[in-house]
């Protein structure tokens, strides 16, 4: 079996005389076609002893004939020789090329994997045998002059960020198939932080609703990924048309956002709100049943003591309950209702 | 200032079909098609002629000018360079030595053209099964089950010009084995369009004002 197979694959058939006999037959048979009716109009022809005996004669001929294999070109491969001689592009893995003494394959029992010569777990695996440390270096060498430097302005994130604040990210596919084209590289994402674009305080808080998902609060990144057109450029092109009717949106008030309710709010604003009427009420009260001077709302607010109760109670709703966060109100409250005889 | 690279033919380029990398080129700003000018190849790789343009752009602070005028096979553009944060190379392949072979070509081939490699790390494998009936006809009980496994290899380069990103992902793909298929994943930079600088709405009302203007001296 093994020669059969190294029969169809090998450069020099495992057995000469077979193959020359099955490249020689059909041709035999033709010319023994050919000669049996060229003598159908003359004589009676040659008996089949004879025909036999010529066809022998010339198989025979033909073998002699044969150029033999001569040694393969590993023998003749000098020590220092350039390998790129040998394998300058991609090719299959040739025995006779290689100068080394490769075994692949599954193990008979008790024995060792195949040898290189007819061996097809070799020729089928891909080969980096063009690729090596030399060969690639001496084509970076030559590809050297086509590239370009990075500006050493740009070494860090945050430089990138600052000139640069749009990312635009792309997706490229590269695979042997029926078809070269993949549906999924006209997808473009486009990424840019909000600090880097001129918004204000109005227009950052409606350009968030607007958008909804695709805005990350703790890295302050908007992410807008369009795939609705059928190329990529015009993909890009798209998502820059969002990104600018954004923005100016944004900036825009409408005659419907005065209806804002605090249920539409992002964050707690203490200013005319619940907990700013009752401390305001609480210590006006105070001041009344203490009989000290009436003292007007306007001087409590701008007291140190309800300024501080104001951040404690906003850091609280806003950023939500942290050790720190209650401790300070805890601090606060026991100031403005002057408790601190209640240790 | 942007080369315009005629690559010269180099043997381990032929024979190699160029149709894969038409998908892997879209810059920005400029286009990359190839060209070959028929008088610079010699005549053996005349097969090789396209009648595309190779742009290579050029960032700007490139110093070897007078090294690139020698070389008669560049030339250079106005057009400035795209510039790459992050250039993310994944292959996929069901064998793993293969992988590992092309992991350091690819590895050794961005240290020689100075790119900085950020992270090399390989996802883990996935194997997708699947049982079929044995026979083509009855005999439930008894089943095939087959199986690929796809094994991942990522590299990540990171601070590439458009020109290096083009000549090293032309140099990758190239030589990309048989059986193995590459994602790449390009992150630009780009700066605010002059659009979105500042809102429009301060300029509008002038805008109407002639629109109006134009209006009542029509009609």
């Amino acid at each position: 079996m093994a020669a059969a197979s190294g029969c169809l694959f090998c450069a020099r058939p495992m057995l000469p005389r077979l193959c020359a006999g099955l490249a020689a037959g059909p041709r035999s048979l033709l010319r023994v076609s050919a000669y049996s009716t060229a003598l159908v109009v003359g004589s009676a022809g040659p008996s089949p002893g004879q025909v036999a005996a010529s066809r022998r004669s010339r198989t025979s001929q033909i073998a002699r004939n044969r150029r033999l294999p001569g040694a393969p070109r590993t023998e003749k491969m000098a020590v220092d020789q350039y390998w790129g001689n040998v394998y300058p592009t991609a090719a299959a893995f040739n025995p006779s090329s290689v100068p080394l003494p490769i075994r692949m394959g599954y193990p008979v029992k008790r024995g060792v994997p195949p040898p290189k010569e007819g061996n097809l777990e070799l020729i089928k695996i891909p080969n980096f045998l063009h690729l090596t440390p030399p060969a690639i270096k001496k084509h970076c060498t030559a590809l050297k002059d086509f590239c370009t430097e990075w500006p050493t302005v740009l070494d860090s994130d945050e430089k990138c960020e600052q000139h640069f604040p749009i990312e635009i990210e792309t997706v490229d596919y590269v695979s042997a198939g029926p078809s070269v084209r993949n549906p999924k590289a006209r997808v473009v994402t486009l990424r840019v932080k909000l600090s880097k674009l001129n918004l204000d305080d109005h227009a950052k808080k409606k350009l968030i609703k607007l958008v909804g998902e695709r805005y990350c609060k703790d890295t302050d990144i908007l992410t807008i990924t369009t795939d609705r057109c059928p190329l990529r450029r015009q993909n890009y092109d798209y998502g820059v048309y969002l990104l600018t009717v954004l923005y100016h949106e944004s900036w825009k008030t409408e005659m419907w956002e005065n209806e804002k309710t605090e249920a539409d709010m992002e964050e707690y604003i203490w200013d005319n709100s619940p907990s700013q009427k009752n401390a305001l009420d609480t210590l006006v009260r105070i001041r009344a049943a203490e009989k000290t001077t009436e003292v007007t709302k306007e001087e409590l607010l701008a007291s140190e003591i309800v300024e501080n109760y104001k951040t404690t109670v906003v850091a609280l709703k806003n950023e939500g309950e942290t050790e720190n966060n209650i401790l300070q109100y805890k601090e606060s409250v026991t100031k403005l209702l002057n408790l601190q005889a209640l240790q | 200032m942007v080369p315009v690279a005629h690559p010269a033919p180099e043997p381990w380029a032929a024979g190699c079909p160029g149709s894969r990398l038409a998908k892997g080129r879209w810059g920005g700003l400029g286009t990359f098609p190839v060209n070959y000018s028929s008088r610079d190849m010699p005549k053996q790789y005349r097969f090789l002629l396209n009648k595309d343009l190779l742009w290579v752009q050029f960032s700007g602070f490139h110093t070897d000018l007078h090294h690139h005028k020698d070389n008669s096979l560049i030339s250079i553009s106005d057009e400035p360079d795209t510039l790459y944060r992050k250039l993310s190379v994944l292959v996929k392949g069901h064998d793993k030595t293969v992988l590992d072979s092309y992991e350091y070509f690819a590895v050794l081939a961005a240290k020689e053209l100075g790119i900085s490699i950020e992270k090399i790390h390989e996802p883990p494998r996935k194997i997708e099964r699947f049982t079929l009936l044995k026979s083509i006809h009855i005999f439930k009980k008894h089943r095939v089950q087959y199986e690929m496994r796809t094994h991942y290899r990522c590299l990540e380069l990171k601070h590439l010009t458009g020109s290096t990103a083009d000549v090293y992902l032309e140099y990758i793909q190239r030589n990309l084995p048989e059986g193995v298929a590459m994602e790449i994943k390009k992150t630009k930079l780009e700066k605010l369009p002059e659009h979105i600088q500042k809102p429009i709405w301060d300029k509008l009302p002038s805008v109407e004002e002639t629109a109006t203007g134009a209006l009542e001296t029509g009609h």
